[in-house]
């Protein structure tokens, strides 16, 4: 039981859940960028939500399997072929032996999941299977896949139910994005006459960005660190912003502390969402109360529960 | 240490996450192991003054969070006992491995066995494991030692690489970006994902740098 890889893609990771608990000896988070995508891809193949998949950046990759396997794609829209037929996202759809899986280039979004019925073996590090790149543990040898590696099943591939995501559980990828924020610890650093400029401006997402996180072009923020900041504990979702005011937001494998005034950070609800925003990507940040976030939480793990049961581990 | 009257909560840190001020590294090591012992909280992370915790808020409510830890507060934090760790890291000083061994000579107008000497001359403690997993934060440079960040990080900045910058001793874990001025680089594995303990240097332990050779070090 195991897939070929022919080709790698960009960068094509094995990618499960977070690593959590070990912030403090400096463990990143990792896991998938985007885990509601994750998600609904471990669904319709009949594993668990955070079962380790492939994530696949920009360009994705083509395999062939040496067995039967329930197979489902969601995420950033690519062209995806099997033997030279269309795929369609979103919905399960069964290789036989041989069978080889093409991936293209994603067109909206950043980020195709690719799930696997049983999931993929993956070297389970300090609690989680997510590959953490640049530390090389987790996933497959703790390192991007490249062309000619074999990857083994965890169960049988085999998958009884064919199903589909609901229209109404389809998120939306887009190139022009909205997520919450509230304040942060430095928040009060920002210079007065640039208080709403984080939420007042439509900023776009800059060429450097990556697992780590994103850069925000499109104007300054004044900031006054008064000098040398003590390092602190940063998360994903924390937006920083140095002293020449170009911020940037961390993502899942960023470090966990950080030198910059932490001027925002993006609620739970939607920290998702930046695993799928790419460079030349829109994005507006909408202010929010930490209660107010808080609520919403729980209105999406509502909606969500309906389709994802135990959405709660995911987002 | 007296325990930290001064810790001061900050509210406004996200939606799931509580700032907690402290005085300083030794503080903010005590109140994380405190609330590491009192509550599961998600992530109870120190920085060089602050802890942060992060929490579910599917199981738990801001409010009830923030009590939880005024609570602890409250109840008073007992200052960590000095570790009884005493870590020797050998270090290749300057030559191929600090790139800025000559630059800091400059800066601080010492020569270089000033450098060294001062450099091995005490016993330092680790303030802080963070950034990436391993990377030790060394606190308690001499004063003369004080210097800047580089203006532009580094691409990469190999593992065991030693810089020093705002007073403190960085030891870079793993390989990868960096804008501490290196002066050496250690063998000391500071990070070793198929050990039995991956995390041989904790915060509160304490560390005497001790010069070697290229050859000594088999680096």
């Amino acid at each position: 039981m195991t897939i070929s890889v022919l080709e790698a893609g960009l960068q094509t990771t094995v990618q499960a859940g977070a690593r959590t608990g070990l912030r403090h000896l400096g463990v990143p988070a990792s896991g998938a960028a985007d885990t509601l995508s994750l998600a609904l891809a471990n669904r319709l193949v009949g594993n668990d939500l955070l079962a380790p998949a492939l994530e696949a950046t920009l360009v994705g990759p083509t395999l062939r399997f040496t067995a039967p396997c329930a197979v489902a794609l969601t995420g950033g829209s690519a062209k995806a072929m099997l033997n030279g037929e269309d795929v369609v996202f979103h919905q399960t759809v069964f290789a036989n032996p041989d069978d080889e899986l093409t991936i293209g280039s994603v067109e909206v979004g950043m980020r195709v999941y690719i799930a696997f019925g049983g999931g993929l073996q993956a070297s389970e590090m300090l609690g989680s299977s997510s590959t953490y790149m640049p530390a090389a543990f987790g996933g497959h040898e703790g390192r991007a896949l490249i062309k000619g590696d074999i990857l083994k099943m965890a169960g049988d591939g085999r998958n009884s139910e064919t199903l589909e995501t609901p229209e109404e559980f389809r998120p939306p990828v887009s190139s022009r994005w909205a997520v919450r924020a509230c304040r942060s610890v430095e928040t009060h650093l920002v210079s007065d006459s640039h208080r709403t400029v984080l939420f007042d401006t439509n900023w776009t997402i800059g060429r450097r960005a990556d697992r780590m996180g994103m850069q925000l072009d499109g104007t300054t923020i004044g900031v006054s660190s008064a000098g040398r900041m003590p390092s602190s504990p940063v998360f994903p979702g924390t937006i920083q912003c140095p002293e020449d005011g170009a911020p940037f937001i961390l993502s899942v494998d960023s470090g966990t502390t950080g030198g910059y005034p932490r001027i925002a950070q993006i609620a739970r609800a939607d920290r998702h969402l930046l695993g799928q925003m790419r460079p030349g990507d829109h994005v507006r940040f909408l202010p929010r109360q930490p209660q107010e976030a808080v609520d919403e939480l729980h209105a999406k793990h509502d909606y969500w529960r309906q389709w994802l049961p135990g959405i709660e581990q995911a987002i | 240490m007296p325990s930290d009257d001064s810790a001061k909560i900050v509210e406004a840190c996200g939606d799931d996450l509580i700032s907690i001020e402290v005085a300083g590294p030794a503080e903010a090591q005590a109140l994380a192991a405190a609330l590491r012992e009192s509550d599961p909280w998600r992530e109870v992370v120190a920085g060089i003054a602050s802890v942060v915790v992060q929490f579910d808020v599917a199981t738990i409510d801001i409010d009830d969070a923030r009590r939880r830890v005024e609570d602890l507060l409250a109840k008073g934090i007992l200052p960590l006992e000095l570790s009884d760790v005493l870590l020797e890291i050998p270090v290749v000083y300057g030559g191929e491995f600090g790139t800025d061994f000559d630059e800091v000579c400059e800066q601080t107008g010492l020569t270089a066995d000033e450098l060294i000497a001062l450099h091995t001359g005490k016993e330092y403690q680790v303030d802080l494991v963070g950034f990436t997993p391993g990377f030790a934060y060394v606190g308690g440079l001499d004063d003369k030692l004080n210097i800047a960040r580089r203006d532009s990080p580094r691409q990469r900045v190999e593992a065991g690489s030693v810089g020093i910058a705002d007073g403190r001793t960085g030891l870079y874990a793993l390989p990868g970006p960096g804008g501490w001025p290196l002066i050496g680089r250690t063998n000391f594995r500071l990070f070793d994902p198929d050990a039995d303990d991956p995390f041989p240097i904790r915060a509160g332990m304490r560390i005497q740098f001790v010069s070697v050779s290229k050859v000594e070090s088999g680096l």
